[in-house]
C-alpha cells in the first residue's frame, strides 16, 4: 500500500521524463534502475502483488478446515457439544403446562416456517431437541471474495505479460499497419491494417470538444475487413485487439486543392503536397507545387507552382480568392504575368482552399487477462454481498418433560449479527407464549 | 439558474437543522430533535428538487446529462448521499446526537460549493471522454459509498467524545460500534461496486481497466483501509476504540481520494473544471 502512495506521489512514466533533469545524473540513473518512476509495472511491485497472493491462499487454507466443519456440522451433536442447555440463561427458557409432544409439535411448526432445515431427535424419553438453520453457505462468501481477488492478481499478471498497449497516428487517408509500444519497447505489427478515411472534432458552443470521431477502414490484404465509425468511450474490438480513439492533431504537411479547367471540358481536382508533381492532360508539361503559403501578401492562401515544360521553368502563383485580388488591383494579371492563373493557354488554374489535415492517435491494445478481471469483479460484488448480508443462523429448542409441567429452552447461535438472531428467538419465544399458557421461572 | 439558488437556500436549512440537533443534544427535549428531523427532511426535499430541476434546466440548454459532471454537481452531490443516508438511519433509530455529528459534513460541502470562487455552478457539456452510461453508475455507487464512509466516520467521532464523562448521553458504545462497523460495511461494498464500474468504465474509454491513475490508486488505498477494518473485526475481534479509529483513517483516505487527488496529474481531471 505504501508503494501506491509514492506511486501517486512521484511522477510515474512519461511525467517523469521533466522530473529528473532537475536531479543530479548519478541520482536520476539509481532511481531509474530502481524502477522508482514505473513502481505500478516494477518487478518488486509483482513481487508484491505475489506476496498477496500467497497471502491469500495460505490464510484461506487456514480457515478453511473451521467452515467446512461449521458448515457440515450435525446440529444436534452440536448442541450436546457445546454444551447449549447446560447453562441456559433464565430468560431463554419458559415453562408450560402443555404435553412436551404437542409443544414440540408446535415449535417444529414454527420453526419451519423461519429456517430452510429443520431437525428434530429425541433424546432419551423426556427430551426432544429441535434445531433450525438458515444460511449455511454464507460461511463460503468469503472464500469467494478471497477467490475473486485470486483471479483479479491472476488477471492483472496475465495482462502484463502478454497483454501490450500501443500507439499510432494516422493522418487523414492514410494507413498504418504496426504501433509503437508504451514506454518506448519497439513497434508491434498489427494482423491488419487501419485507415483513418477522415476525422472529425465537434465543439460546443462554450469551445468544449463535444466529439472526436474517426472513420476508419480495417483492411486486409488490402480488402475492408471493418468500416465504421471510432468514438471516444465506443472502441473498435477486432481479433482480440481493442482499438480506441485517444488523441488527434493537425498533420504537419499542408496540401493544396487545386481546379484545373481547359475550355469546356469539366474541371479536374488535384490534391499536391509539397514536392508533389502530375501531368498536364494533353502532355504539355509537368506542373509541380513548390510552395504553399497560408497568407501570401495579406492576399490570402496562395499556391507556388512550377510549370516544366519543354526544358522550361515557369513558376506562379495560384491564389484562392483572385476574384477579390482582381477586383482591388485592377489589370494585376494581365501587368504581372506570375500572377495569372490562365498563363498557360488554354488551361486555368484555381486555388479552392488549402486542406488542413488531421491525424487520429489510436490507442491500440491487447488484454488476454480482462475477461478474468471481469469474472472477478462479478465474484467479488456476490460474494461481498453474501459475507455482508448473509450469516449462518442456527437455532435450537430444548423441550423436556419436568414433573408435570413442560420446559421449553433456547439456544442461538450466528456467524454474525448476532443481536439479528436474538431478536428472531426472543420473537419464537413470544408466539409460544402467545398460543399456549406458560410461565417464565 | 434557479437550481443553484435553492441549492445555496438548503445550505442554510442543513445548518438550522444542525442547530436544532445540537440544542437537543444540550437541552435533551426531543422536541429539538423533531424538528430537527423534519428541518432535514425539508431540505432534503429541496435539495432533490434543485438537482432535478438542474437535470431539466440542462435539457432546456440542450447539453443534457444527469447532475453528475462536473465539480460542483459532484459535491452537490455527495451531501444529497449523506443526508439521504443520515434521514434513513436517524428515521430508523432516532439517534438525534448523530445529526451533530453527521449535519457538518454536507452543510459544508454545499457551503464549499456554493460560495468558492473556483467552483464553477455552470451546467457545462459533456465531454466525450464522459459521454458514457456508466457515468451515472460510477458517480453514484462512489458517492453513496463515501455517504455510509461519513456516517461512520462520525459515529467514530462519537465514540471517542464518549469518552468525556460529561458526553455520556451519547449513544451506548455497543450502537456506536454497531454504526461504524455497519456503515464501513454498507461503505465498503458501495465503494467496490463503484471501482468496479470505474474500470468496466475505463476499459471502454480509457483503453484499460486499471491505469493506475492518481484517483485509481487512492481509491484502491481507501478500499485497503476499510478491508483491512473489516478483516480485523471478523479476524482479531477489533471493536469499539480501534474500529473508531480506522473509521476516521478511512474517512481521511476518503476525503483525499476525493478532493486531495485533484492536485496530482491524472486522467480524473475533469473535476478541475
Amino acid at each position: 500500500m505504501a508503494l501506491s502512495v509514492a506511486g501517486t506521489f512521484i511522477p510515474q512514466q512519461e511525467v517523469s521524463l521533466d522530473f529528473t533533469q532537475g536531479l543530479s545524473p548519478g541520482l536520476a540513473y539509481f532511481l531509474q534502475t530502481m524502477q522508482i518512476f514505473d513502481l505500478f509495472h516494477s518487478v518488486w511491485f509483482f513481487l508484491l502483488m505475489l506476496l498477496l497472493f500467497l497471502n491469500l491462499v495460505v490464510c484461506s487454507i487456514n480457515r478453511w478446515p473451521l467452515s467446512w466443519k461449521k458448515f457440515r456440522s450435525d446440529p444436534i451433536a452440536a448442541a450436546d457439544d457445546e454444551g447449549l442447555f447446560r447453562e441456559l440463561p433464565e430468560n431463554r427458557v419458559l415453562w408450560t403446562s402443555r404435553e412436551m409432544e404437542e409443544v414440540s409439535k408446535k415449535m417444529e411448526m414454527l420453526l419451519r416456517r423461519k429456517f430452510r432445515r429443520v431437525v428434530k431427535a429425541a433424546s432419551g424419553s423426556d427430551r426432544v431437541i429441535l434445531s433450525g438453520e438458515r444460511g449455511r453457505y454464507s460461511r463460503f462468501a468469503v472464500y469467494v471474495v478471497h477467490l475473486s481477488v485470486l483471479i483479479l492478481i491472476l488477471g492483472a499478471l496475465i495482462g502484463a505479460f502478454w497483454g501490450w498497449e500501443g500507439y499510432v497516428n494516422i493522418g487523414e487517408g492514410e494507413k498504418a499497419d504496426n504501433v509503437d509500444l508504451q514506454g518506448g519497447r519497439g513497434t508491434m505489427p498489427l494482423p491488419f491494417a487501419i485507415r483513418c478515411d477522415r476525422f472529425v472534432v465537434e465543439f460546443y458552443d462554450n469551445g468544449a470538444p463535444k466529439t472526436y470521431r474517426s472513420d476508419l477502414t480495417i483492411l486486409r490484404d488490402d480488402e475492408a475487413i471493418y468500416q465504421g465509425p471510432l468514438l471516444v468511450n465506443h472502441p473498435i474490438s477486432l481479433e482480440g485487439l481493442r482499438i480506441y480513439q485517444a488523441s488527434y492533431g493537425l498533420s504537419p504537411d499542408i496540401r493544396a486543392s487545386l481546379t484545373l479547367s481547359r475550355g469546356g471540358e469539366p474541371p479536374q481536382k488535384f490534391s499536391l503536397g509539397e514536392g508533389e508533381n502530375f501531368e498536364l492532360p494533353g502532355g504539355e508539361g509537368i506542373v509541380q507545387l513548390v510552395s504553399l503559403e497560408e497568407n501570401l501578401m495579406q492576399m490570402g492562401p496562395a499556391a507556388k507552382l512550377l510549370m516544366r515544360s519543354g526544358g522550361k521553368a515557369k513558376p506562379f502563383w495560384v491564389f484562392q480568392h483572385i476574384d477579390r485580388i482582381r477586383e482591388m488591383n485592377p489589370g494585376i494579371t494581365e501587368q504581372v504575368p506570375m500572377l495569372n492563373p490562365a498563363r498557360f493557354h488554354p488551361y486555368v488554374f484555381s486555388l479552392n482552399g488549402l486542406e488542413e489535415r488531421y491525424y487520429t492517435g489510436l490507442q491500440v491494445r491487447r488484454d488476454p487477462g480482462a475477461p478474468l478481471a471481469g469474472v472477478a469483479a462479478v465474484l467479488m460484488i456476490l460474494g461481498l454481498a453474501g459475507t455482508f448480508f448473509t450469516s449462518h443462523r442456527r437455532v435450537w429448542i430444548m423441550v423436556q418433560r419436568g414433573g408435570e409441567k413442560t420446559k421449553v429452552g433456547f439456544a442461538s447461535r450466528s456467524n454474525k449479527h448476532p443481536a439479528v438472531l436474538q431478536r428472531e428467538v426472543r420473537r419464537l419465544m413470544e408466539q409460544l407464549r402467545a398460543d399456549m399458557e406458560t410461565e417464565s421461572t | 439558474m434557479i437550481n443553484t439558488i435553492i441549492l445555496s437556500g438548503v445550505t442554510f436549512v442543513y445548518f438550522g437543522a444542525f442547530v436544532c440537533y445540537l440544542f437537543q443534544m444540550i437541552f435533551r427535549k426531543d422536541l429539538w430533535g423533531r424538528g430537527a428531523f423534519y428541518i432535514t427532511l425539508a431540505g432534503l426535499a429541496a435539495h432533490s428538487l434543485g438537482l432535478l430541476l438542474r437535470w431539466r434546466e440542462s435539457y432546456a440548454l440542450s447539453i443534457g446529462h444527469v447532475p453528475l459532471a462536473n465539480f460542483y454537481e459532484s459535491l452537490i452531490f455527495f451531501a444529497w448521499s449523506v443526508v439521504l443516508l443520515f434521514v434513513m438511519v436517524e428515521g430508523r433509530s432516532k439517534y438525534r446526537s448523530l445529526g451533530v455529528f453527521v449535519l457538518p459534513v454536507p452543510f459544508l460541502l454545499m457551503a464549499f460549493a456554493s460560495l468558492a470562487p473556483n467552483v464553477d455552478s455552470r451546467i457545462q457539456p459533456l465531454v466525450p471522454a464522459l459521454q458514457s452510461n456508466w457515468l451515472t453508475s460510477h458517480v453514484l455507487t462512489c458517492f453513496m459509498g463515501y455517504a455510509a464512509f461519513t456516517v461512520a466516520f462520525a459515529a467514530g467521532v462519537m465514540y471517542f467524545l464518549r469518552r468525556y464523562p460529561r458526553l455520556r448521553f451519547l449513544p451506548a458504545d455497543e450502537i456506536l460500534d454497531e454504526l461504524i462497523y455497519r456503515h464501513a460495511a454498507l461503505g465498503f461494498i458501495f465503494l467496490t461496486i463503484g471501482i468496479v464500474t470505474g474500470s468496466v468504465w475505463a476499459h471502454y474509454a480509457w483503453g484499460s481497466y486499471w491505469s493506475w491513475d492518481p484517483k485509481e490508486t487512492w481509491s484502491l488505498i481507501t478500499w485497503l483501509i476499510y478491508a483491512v477494518m473489516l478483516h480485523a473485526r471478523y479476524v482479531r475481534g477489533w471493536r469499539g476504540n480501534r474500529m473508531a479509529v480506522m473509521a476516521v483513517i478511512g474517512f481521511a483516505a476518503v476525503l483525499f481520494t476525493y478532493l486531495g487527488v485533484n492536485y496530482l496529474p491524472g486522467l480524473h481531471t475533469y473535476l478541475q473544471s
